[in-house]
């Protein structure tokens, strides 16, 4: 799949490339995603800062997770991000963890 | 089950043997080709390479792996294969070895470890329960301490001596898994009674430890 192939500074990523749509995937397949941050939760589990971001596009809703920090700057509500990585089934949806992600204008 | 064990020296090699022969599709990861193939069980498929690498994870197959055990000597390395497990390959189920205590506390989900084991924390348990009567030993905590198996070996003075375990009026949270007596196992039923010198294996979730001990020691207990 071309996304794989990005590198910085390359076709920059964004409205021209195809993702699959959120609905679409499939647990543990390497993948890359679209979508609009609409929840973004900052929970601490077990005493360690999580922070916990759902996205969303037309078809359905994931969530990723990052250990160890509060806040990612410029990932805020209403953001469109591109996430990147594995995604593993959970009671609440699909869920990255610390995936790799890009800020969308 | 699908599992993959990074680590050959006797825990993995042994934890292998075991797994194989319980009818588990079982790989073992090692960098020494000499520890990896000292395994004298077939069945057990090899990859030598380093286990902190990702492509070496990807060669041993983690990606349909239902369960990863990092068990190797080395705690930095238990660390990271537990985290590229989680992170790149979304293993379910991470089981990581604690070899020096102090490190425990980094054994969690932040570094994608589900369930760590710590070998002296289970040898000092063990030892306390060995020596203790009266008082109340944590065995073995699952769920990040969220439910945890506890003893008690009743003193002659516990207010559960000559109970029926329905009238204890144990917490909800609170299960009485099994009973030792005389070097055997009771079963433990509603009106199974107790007896001095038993030993109560309790099951304990959430924050009922005051409880368990106020029932099973009695109020002198701390």
């Amino acid at each position: 799949m071309s996304v794989f192939r990005r590198r910085k500074g390359e076709t920059p990523v964004g409205e021209e490339i195809s993702y699959p749509s959120i609905a679409s995937l499939t647990p543990r397949a390497k993948t890359a995603v679209r979508g609009r941050v609409v929840r973004i939760v900052k929970q601490p589990a077990q005493g360690l800062p999580t922070l916990l971001v759902r996205i969303e596009d037309e078809s359905g809703s994931a969530t990723a997770v990052w250990s160890g920090r509060r806040s990612i700057g410029g990932l805020d509500l209403g953001r469109k991000v591109v996430i990147e990585g594995v995604p593993m089934a959970s009671p609440t949806g699909l869920r990255f963890f610390n995936p790799a992600y890009t800020l969308l204008p | 089950m699908k599992i993959v064990i990074a680590g050959a020296g006797s825990v993995g090699r042994y934890m292998a043997e075991q797994l194989s022969s319980t009818g588990n599709q079982v790989t073992l990861i090692d960098s020494d080709a000499s520890a990896v193939s000292r395994i004298n069980v077939s069945g057990v498929t090899t990859a030598v390479g380093d286990a902190c690498e990702l492509d070496t994870l990807a060669k041993a197959g983690l990606a349909e792996a239902d369960v990863v055990a990092a068990v190797t000597g080395d705690d930095e390395d238990n660390l990271v294969i537990s985290l590229l497990a989680k992170q790149e390959f979304a293993v379910p189920r991470v089981v990581a070895r604690v070899n020096n205590p102090n490190n425990e506390w980094m054994f969690n989900e932040m570094w994608g470890v589900d369930v760590s084991v710590s070998t002296p924390h289970l040898l000092t348990a063990m030892v306390e329960e060995a020596v203790s009567v009266g008082s109340l030993v944590r065995i073995m905590k699952f769920e990040h301490g969220k439910a945890q198996l506890a003893e008690v070996t009743l003193a002659a003075g516990s207010p559960a001596v000559n109970c029926r375990i329905t009238d204890l009026g144990l917490p909800r949270e609170t299960t009485i898994v099994a009973i030792m007596r005389d070097g055997h196992v009771v079963a433990p039923q509603a009106d199974t009674p107790l007896h001095q010198g038993d030993e109560v294996v309790v099951l304990m979730t959430g924050d009922c430890e005051a409880d368990v001990r106020r029932i099973l020691i009695g109020a002198s207990a701390s």
